[in-house]
This record gives structure tokens, C-alpha cells and sequence, in this order.
């Protein structure tokens, strides 16, 4: 059974055009001057029961927004949309029963109050049999550590343990479907592995699915077997995880620091090898496809023409792949 | 209706409430110098038409009356449109709207612990204080009945003028010039800081037609009568009947339309 169904689905904002400054201030007061935004441009999947599927883009991209109207929060502007069985929008309080949502920014728990005593009033508003409850709980405890906090308040909880707080609290009422909207936001190393480690037996216990958006690269190795990107609202690739590898894993990004005006030996590097090379600020990246030439011989030819100062070795990120697509597509 | 799913929150309420011990007490503090203001505006008001009586109420009616009306506005007061206008502006509004429950009705409950620690905090010592010192000015009988069943209506009617209001936030997305007037007008038009009994005739007519003075006006006038008229006390509980029913649609319809045009703040 297909738990999501998606079908040319589209999003648009209408939005004032502000003008800057005290005078534009003023002036908007009074303006009609609406444009209109799309943050989601036709956007068709189908999600299967029990899929973790990692849901990529960059800020701005309209990740929330597709969301958003997944969990009925927004309506969309035009396309189909089915979620469970209903049609979000329109059944938002019966859906709110079979999701679980986290958002990586913002606890739905009770921030007064501790942990222990948000689970008990999920229980009564999600209307968990004390048996079910139980189970949870059980389930919970052989998979953190979960006693130290159930008796903190959430106000008190760092980042991390609110984190996994909210995970624990949107999959209390054994939801069908759970959205994490990056919840690994801001998280160290370990919590980060944590966290992946508790998503992962999770949708393998409860066969849950999972609709997971996120920045980070290692969250979508770690839980993922297939990926959808949007860039500007617009889909840009739906398969599975393994086929992007193919595409992209020989890639890497060479970072390297020297003085200097950073364009102008961008623009000679540029001319010394067959990658893309761009520069910010502080660092000049270096795409290197090591099918072609490895990152060292790279790095050791380039010591030669310039004083490198400092180095670092990227994987390649979200934003590199959304890159690569357009200039080469996938397929 | 399961119940439970909705007194759960009044018990997270209260508990919530009861972490913020000081505030609890400084509000009290705030109650008291507010009084403390009334008392002495109003002695003043009637030593400069010599303690007569004005439209039928003597000082100590006028002044048992505002005290109680300050009492009830402090139960009353659920902060609703601030919280809804901070939800908006935030975005923390889309966990609130994927609970389990419709959005009016889960932010209601979620408030509905400060009416009992209000109860218990500020209206009940309020209304012992003044029933003591006035040695029964307030009448103790069939009155407090209809008193009660008028306060839940009045908690209905306030709480549906607070969510219209608060609703206005989706549109403007800033709340706070909104709310100073919502409490002004619903202030001075329900008869909480200026009995009616002091309006000029075409005012009083106008506020009567109005669902403010069924806020404040209805359960005072009929708490302080301890000889009610049963059609007075019939018409005052219809009307209020009457705008519970009208405002609770209104602001139903009002939320469902403009949810439309939600676009939801951040991330």
C-alpha cells in the first residue's frame, strides 16, 4: 500500500513587492503590488509503507512547503495530493492522528514542564491505550537512555536531548507516517549518530514511514535508500540512493587557502586542470573527479605553482550534486 | 466528546502555571494597586456630587462592582490573542494545527488551567474580601446559580472575541496595536472599568445591543441582585446565549477562511 501519493503538485505564494527604505516602507502601506512566488513547481511521487525517503534541497528550495501541505497545513494551489487515505488539507485533525511531525527548530513538547508529563498528554490527546503506551515506552527504553530525562524539563534539555525528545514524541501514538524536517539541525557529531541509529529502529520496528529532509549528506547515508531532490520548487531527481553514488561517489572537493587575491589564482588553477574551480572568500574549491586524477596528484601538482597555506578534503555536498545536475544531468 | 483529551490540558495548564510561582504573586500585587486606584478615582467622583447616589448605585455598589469586574477580568483573561499572534508571526503555529484536535478548541483547553488557579488565586479571595468587609452587601442565594452559569457563558463569549482577534494576525501578521484596542473596547463597552449604569441613555442603548456587555455587565448585575426578577434573569441569560451561539460560528467561519491564506513563518 502506497502511503504517499503525489501528483502534479504545485505551490504559489502571493507576495508584496516591498520597496526599501523608509519612503518604500510608506508607500507599501498603500500598494497592491503583489507578486507571485512558486515554491513548489509540479512535484509528482509515490512513497510505499515503511520507505525512509531522504528529501533534499537547498534553503529555500520548498522542502517545508511540499511538507506542509503533506501534513495539511497548507492547501496547495493546484494537483493532487493523498496522504494515508485522505486528502490532507481537507482532513487535517483526522491525519493529525496518523502523523508524527518534527521539526528541527521548533518542540512541540511542553516546555515548562518535564519530559514524562508531555508523554502523558500526548497518551490522552492521541488517545493511546495505557497497553500501547506501555509498549512505547518499553521499546523506548531499549533504545536510549531515556530515564535521565524523562524527569527534566524540556526548557532545561540541551539541544540534543530536546531533539530526541521530540522524535520520541512524535512516534508515541505509533504513527503510519513521520516528517523529520532536519532534525539533526545543529547537533554534534555523536547526537547526530544517535539520532540515526533511533530513526532507523524505529522504521524498522514500527515499519513507519519516514520522510526525511535534511542538509546533511551523512543523514541520507545513513538512513536512505532513496532520494528526491527540489531546487527552486522544481523536481530534480527521484531514485534511489546507490544510482546517485554511482554518479557523484568519485567525486571530491579539494579546498585549498592562499594569499593573494583568490579569483586571480582561481583563474590560473582554472587553466592547470579539467575540473570546476570556484572561489569565495576564503577558500577555492577544486571538484575533483578521481576517475580522472586523483585529489593528491592534484594537490601535489598545484604545490608546485602555488604556496598553499591551508588544505581540506569535502565530500561532495547537496548543493555540489544540484549543481552537477544541472550542468550534466542524471540518468 | 472524550473529555479527557481536553482536560488533559487544563491539568498541563495549571501545572504550568504553578511553575511560575513569582509572577503569580506580582500579578496579584498589580490587581491590588489597581484597586487601590479605584477606590480612591471613584471617592472622588462622589464626594463632588456629595455621596449622593448615581443612577441608582451609591459608592459602595459602584465600588463592589468594579472590584469584582477586576477580579473576573483577571479569570478571564486567557492571553489568547498574544499567544496566537506569537504562534503566527514564529510559525510554531503548524505543531499546534497537526494536533489531534481542532486548532480553537486546543488552544482553548490548552488556557483553560489559568481559569482554575485564577479561581483560586484571585476571584475567590476577591470576592471574600468584599463579601466580609461589606458585611453582606453581596447576597448569598439563587443569585450565585445564575451567576456561575452566566460566567461560563461570558468565558465562552470573551474567549470567541479573543480568536476572532487573534485570527486578524494571519492577515497582518503583528498583533500587538490589535490587541491594545480589542482590550479597550471590550473593556470600557462591557461595563469592566465604567459600570453601565453611568452611560449616557444612547450609549447604554447602543453597548445593549452589543456582545461586550454580556461579558462583564451580565454576570455582575445579576450577581449583585439577590432579589432577581425571573424574566430579567430569563432575557439576560438568553441574550448571552444568544452571542455565545453567534460569536462561536463567526469566529469557526472566520478561522476557516482565512487558514486558506495561512502561509506559515519560517523553515
Amino acid at each position: 500500500m502506497s502511503s504517499i501519493q503525489i501528483k502534479n503538485l504545485t505551490k504559489q505564494f502571493k507576495v508584496l513587492n516591498r520597496h526599501e527604505g523608509l519612503k518604500g516602507s510608506i508607500q507599501d502601506l498603500f500598494s497592491r503590488d503583489y507578486k507571485t512566488v512558486t515554491a513548489v513547481d509540479n512535484i509528482s511521487m509515490t512513497v510505499e509503507q515503511g520507505e525512509i525517503v531522504g528529501y533534499l534541497g537547498p534553503n529555500g528550495a520548498g522542502k517545508s512547503t511540499t511538507i506542509k501541505m503533506m501534513t495539511g497545513v497548507l492547501e496547495p494551489t493546484s494537483g493532487e495530493i493523498i496522504v494515508g487515505d485522505v486528502v490532507p488539507y481537507r482532513n487535517r485533525t483526522k491525519l493529525a492522528q496518523e502523523i508524527g511531525v518534527v521539526f528541527g527548530q521548533r518542540s512541540q513538547l511542553w516546555w515548562a514542564l518535564p519530559l514524562i508529563e508531555s508523554f502523558r498528554i500526548l497518551k490522552d490527546i492521541y488517545r493511546i491505550s495505557d497497553e500501547n503506551y506501555n509498549a512505547m515506552m518499553d521499546f523506548y527504553r531499549t533504545q536510549v537512555d531515556i530515564e535521565p530525562l524523562l524527569h527534566k524539563p524540556v526548557r532545561q534539555m540541551s539541544l540534543g536531548q530536546r531533539t530526541l525528545s521530540d522524535i520520541l514524541a512524535a512516534f508515541l501514538h505509533d504513527p503510519k507516517i513521520v516528517f523529520l524536517d532536519e532534525p539533526t539541525i545543529g547537533l554534534d557529531v555523536s547526537m547526530k549518530a544517535k539520532i540515526r541509529t533511533l530513526i532507523h529502529a524505529l522504521n524498522q520496528e514500527k515499519n513507519t514511514t519516514v520522510i526525511l529532509t535534511t542538509h546533511d549528506m551523512g543523514d541520507v547515508d545513513a538512513l536512505c535508500r532513496r532520494i528526491v531532490i527540489i531546487d527552486k520548487g522544481k523536481m530534480l531527481y527521484d531514485n534511489d540512493i546507490a544510482h546517485l553514488k554511482g554518479f557523484f561517489g568519485s567525486y571530491r572537493t579539494l579546498k585549498v587557502r592562499m594569499d593573494g587575491d583568490l579569483q586571480a589564482h582561481a583563474e590560473e588553477i582554472r587553466k592547470e586542470v579539467d575540473f570546476s574551480v570556484s572561489a569565495d572568500e576564503e577558500w577555492i574549491s577544486i571538484l575533483v573527479d578521481e576517475e580522472k586524477e586523483k585529489v593528491l596528484d592534484v594537490l601535489g601538482r598545484l604545490q608546485h605553482t602555488h604556496n598553499i597555506r591551508d588544505m581540506q578534503l569535502e565530500e561532495i555536498s547537496t548543493e555540489e550534486i544540484i549543481k552537477k545536475i544541472y550542468e550534466e544531468g542524471v540518468e | 466528546m472524550n473529555l479527557k483529551k481536553y482536560l488533559t490540558l487544563t491539568r498541563a495548564g495549571i501545572i504550568e502555571s504553578l511553575q511560575f510561582r513569582l509572577s503569580a504573586f506580582i500579578m496579584v500585587i498589580g490587581n491590588m494597586l489597581y484597586l487601590i486606584v479605584v477606590y480612591f478615582l471613584w471617592k472622588a467622583i462622589y464626594a463632588s456630587v456629595g455621596n449622593e447616589p448615581i443612577n441608582g448605585m451609591s459608592f459602595y455598589d459602584t465600588l463592589i462592582y468594579l472590584v469584582l469586574a477586576t477580579a473576573l477580568s483577571g479569570f478571564m483573561e486567557m492571553y489568547t490573542v498574544w499567544e496566537m499572534g506569537r504562534n503566527i508571526q514564529s510559525g510554531k503555529i503548524v505543531l499546534d494545527l497537526l494536533r489531534p484536535m481542532e486548532y480553537r478548541k486546543y488552544l482553548f483547553w490548552s488556557y483553560s488551567g489559568s481559569f482554575v488557579t485564577q479561581f483560586f488565586f484571585t476571584f475567590l479571595p476577591t470576592f471574600i474580601v468584599v463579601a466580609v468587609l461589606t458585611h453582606g452587601a453581596i447576597p448569598l442565594g439563587i443569585n450565585l446559580l445564575y451567576f456561575v452559569i452566566s460566567v461560563v457563558m461570558a468565558v465562552s463569549i470573551n474567549y470567541s472575541i479573543d480568536f476572532i482577534v487573534g485570527t486578524i494576525c494571519i492577515y497582518t501578521e503583528s498583533i500587538w496595536g490589535i490587541n491594545i484596542m480589542k482590550q479597550v473596547v471590550v473593556m470600557l463597552l462591557s461595563g469592566a472599568t465604567v459600570p453601565l449604569a453611568f452611560f449616557p441613555e444612547t450609549l447604554r442603548k447602543v453597548v445593549s445591543c452589543l456582545p461586550f456587555q454580556s461579558i462583564y455587565n451580565a454576570p455582575l448585575t445579576l450577581l449583585l441582585n439577590g432579589d432577581p426578577d425571573p424574566a430579567y434573569v430569563l432575557q439576560t441569560l438568553g441574550i448571552q446565549l444568544l452571542w455565545v451561539v453567534v460569536m462561536l460560528l463567526a469566529g469557526k467561519l472566520f478561522w476557516r477562511v482565512s487558514l486558506r491564506r495561512i502561509t506559515v513563518n519560517g523553515g
